[in-house]
């Protein structure tokens, strides 16, 4: 009888079915292989940037703000993420953001819910301390400044492997980025595939973007966004370390430098204390947590 | 001796703002004002923040020379987290009114240094504890015991399931609500029955009655104005009037009851909660008694009445469409039901109380969230306020009257909210403007625009306009238009 149990349980297991994204398995590490199309890198690229490889994921975010005059406005943020990739619900992921400093956004939090079906927007709760209310509100524009800084809300949350077209421009060694922070030189000679995004909307705020994505583990290094009038407008930057979790390298975002290059205005998160698979829960993902923030 | 302390006032401001300029990378400088209190309570465990504010306000008919307010506010927020699970918290705020010392015209009746009064202008009794309370937060059950505020409802700028907590009416509805609650003592647990699906129970046995300023000062309600003068006259004519306050006591065998489920539909994220509340109302209802003899006599009862309050919200944001793909995308819908039972209303004319009958009360609102063109958000609300006499009254002679104002209302009354923001300057300029419009043409708009300097000091700026007769809710103030201008500084 026991046998049959487990014979069921091991049917059971090997039988459920596997979640992909843009036909990349969940909970596996994807990395480009050479003769890949422009397509297939940007798939693993998104696959990257959503971390769907982890089972969850948490980090320290700290956001400075750096105008032209150089002085600096900041935020700091607690950021949760558990990964389902479950299909009966549709539900891809959910992430928690709580802010902990300044005083002034201390406490705000949101809850967002997102989606396997690239067609349908993020489901996003809102915890306003300074009202001790939770507002269910609309994913932000897609083209809105994220947070006020110089990048988009796509950019950074929302934008999907399905709303651009590609095509590969060339393979060549990253020349390496200079902080506009710090002044250090990041991810020199990473070896990248140069590849061409065009948006498919009409008349959006882009025309076209440049991306630099490593062919080591398929993240995009740097974005040269040039405007509707086809003129560079702005950087992206993202940096990446690898970390070993239990024998597997997974691909995270140390820092993100948005540089708009005609306002001279800067944007720079750094992402700290960075931690996947600690076993996170879902329950975790609820509004009961949103309330726990009480300033 | 006013120049001297508003020269060391500037003084103050100009040495925090340049002290709090000096930022280091990442590490986020909250000024000198948490340095001094970090240094005086040196406790790992101890998390605290807070702000100085000083707010200022004038009433535009006068010329822009008489004031309305001019508090200075302190609080300050502790946490101490004893460990992950176990938690104290408490919200201290102190102010100070100057514009009862500053202007005259406030406090020419002889009532007003009267104790009651008097907490216009600075905390009285334990009014500075705003909130007081320990966390014990497990994985199925959070229990929150101590004075604190709880939200219900979905709706902005009106109360139709808030109503747990009173309401300090000394500016109106112009505040915050989380300013202008009266957070009361209570227990609050709340469990996780399902994986979005949580059960609060509150169990209240603090009662306070919202709290309407005094005859005189510059947001009387309408209905007191007329009250006080009622009583005033009734005295000099030689009557004897007695006040009397049918208020519950603040203890367990009174305890109010509320329960709320709440839910959300996984694979429609479709929010909703279906809410009961036992309580006793926080506006209480007038009784008047008039008896001819010698000398006359008249007996005025404010009871608070036990009401017994059913209702629900949801809110649902299209991610897909409706009936068709992409159709009203990006909409946020959201709304909030109240049935009131048990509750008791005025009737007569207008400011002529003739009886009081007991009302059945069906509020609803409705709530249209949209964000346009990048950076630009808008709601609208659609709000009925439905009042049904259980009982019979005159109904061809009087009707019932409103309480804020005691003018006449209809059963139905129907207002509607308009909010329009956005933001400039990588979100530094806030500026927004909230319309509210009363079916009896009774107007209130507030524009106003808010500047973040840098991360300590927010300053923020605008307007009320009040328009409408002074039977109505917003047009009782019609004469009370103003500016006002603040500055918040954040450690």
């Amino acid at each position: 009888m026991k046998k049959l149990i487990v014979l069921i349980c091991g049917l059971i297991f090997l039988s459920a079915p596997a979640s992909f994204a843009q036909g990349l398995e969940y909970f596996k590490v994807h990395k480009p292989q050479a003769g890949m199309s422009a397509e297939d890198i940007m798939r693993i690229k998104y696959f990257n940037k959503y971390s769907l490889f982890a089972q969850d994921y948490e980090s320290i975010g700290d956001v400075v703000f750096v105008e032209k005059s150089g002085a600096q406005r900041n935020r700091r943020f607690l950021r949760q993420r558990i990964i389902l990739g479950r299909s009966s619900d549709d539900i891809a992921y959910k992430d928690l953001v709580m802010f902990t400093a300044p005083t002034s956004v201390k406490g705000l939090a949101t809850l967002t819910w997102n989606y396997m079906n690239p067609e349908r927007d993020q489901d996003v709760w809102l915890w306003l301390p300074s009202l001790r209310k939770i507002r269910k509100v609309s994913s932000g524009q897609a083209d809105d400044s994220f947070m006020g800084g110089d990048f988009t809300v796509e950019e950074i949350t929302t934008r999907q492997f399905e709303d651009e077209t590609y095509a590969m421009l060339r393979e060549e060694n990253f020349q390496g980025y200079t902080s506009v922070f710090d002044g250090t030189l990041y991810h020199k000679d990473e070896p990248c595939y140069v590849i061409e995004c065009r948006p498919k909307r009409d008349n959006w705020y882009y025309s076209k973007r440049i991306t630099y994505v490593s062919k080591d583990f398929g993240g995009n290094i740097l974005d040269e966004i040039y405007d509707a009038n086809g003129q560079l407008c702005r950087t992206l930057f993202r940096g990446w370390i690898i970390i070993d979790v239990d024998g597997k390298p997974y691909a995270a975002q140390n820092r993100v430098e948005g540089h708009d290059l005609r306002s001279g205005h800067k944007t720079i998160i750094i992402f700290d204390d960075i931690k996947f698979d600690q076993g996170q829960k879902e329950s975790n993902f609820s509004e009961k947590t949103l309330k726990r923030q009480k300033w | 001796m006013r120049i001297k302390l508003k020269f060391i006032l500037v003084l103050i401001v100009f040495s925090l703002l340049f002290v709090s300029s000096s930022w280091a990378a990442l590490e986020i400088d909250r000024g000198p004002v948490y340095g001094l209190l970090r240094k005086g309570l040196p406790f790992e465990k101890l998390e605290m923040a807070g702000f100085l504010k000083s707010a200022t306000s004038l009433r535009l008919a006068h010329g822009l020379d008489e004031f309305m307010k001019q508090a200075n506010t302190a609080q300050l927020a502790l946490e101490y987290s004893f460990n992950e699970n176990f938690q104290f918290f408490t919200i201290l705020r102190w102010f100070y009114d100057t514009v009862y010392d500053i202007e005259s015209v406030y406090d020419d009746d002889p009532q007003w240094e009267s104790k009651s009064n008097k907490k216009l202008k600075h905390p009285e009794k334990l009014q500075w504890l705003r909130e007081c309370y320990i966390d014990i937060l497990t994985d199925r059950l959070d229990i929150r015991a101590g004075k604190q505020q709880v939200v219900w409802g979905t709706a902005d700028g009106i109360r139709i399931l808030d109503i747990v907590n009173p309401l300090d009416y000394r500016e109106w509805t112009l505040q915050n609500y989380v300013d202008s609650r009266i957070p009361l003592w209570m227990i609050n647990m709340e469990g996780e029955l399902l994986m979005n699906g949580h059960l609060q129970l509150l169990l209240i046995p603090d009662y306070q009655a919202d709290y309407y300023p005094p005859a005189g000062a510059p947001f009387t309600l309408r209905t007191v104005r007329i009250g006080a003068e009622g009583v005033k006259a009734l005295t000099e004519a030689g009557v004897t009037v007695n006040t009397i306050s049918e208020r519950p006591a603040r203890n367990f065998r009174n305890t109010k009851i509320g329960l709320r489920w709440r839910n959300i539909i996984e694979g429609h994220a479709f929010e909703y909660t279906l809410n009961y509340l036992h309580t006793y109302s926080f506006a209480s209802s007038a009784y008047t008694l008039f008896q001819f003899g010698f000398p006359p006599y008249f007996e005025l009862t404010r009871r608070a009445e036990q009401i017994d309050v059913f209702g629900g919200t949801f809110s649902k944001t299209i991610t897909e469409g409706i009936l068709i793909p992409g159709f009203a995308k990006g909409w946020t819908l959201r709304g909030e039901f109240a049935f009131i039972k048990g509750n008791a209303m005025n009737y007569g004319l207008d400011e002529s109380i003739q009886g009081t009958v007991d009302v059945n009360q069906y509020n609803y609102v409705l709530g249209f969230d949209k964000g346009f063109w990048k950076n630009w958000q808008f709601s609208f609300q659609f709000i009925q306020l439905i009042s049904k006499p259980k009982e019979d009254f005159n109904e061809s002679m009087y009707t019932l009257l409103l309480g804020p104002t005691r003018g006449p209302m209809e059963e139905v009354e129907t207002i509607l909210t308009c909010k329009l923001s956005t933001d400039f300057i990588h979100e530094r300029l806030k500026p927004e403007v909230l319309i509210l419009y009363g079916d009896d043409n009774d107007w209130r708009i507030s524009p106003k625009v808010s500047f973040e300097v840098n991360d300590q000091w927010l300053v923020t700026a605008g307007l009320h306009f009040f328009e409408g007769k002074e039977q109505h809710l917003n047009g009782q103030f019609d004469k009370n238009d103003q500016v006002f201008f603040e500055v918040k500084y954040s450690f």
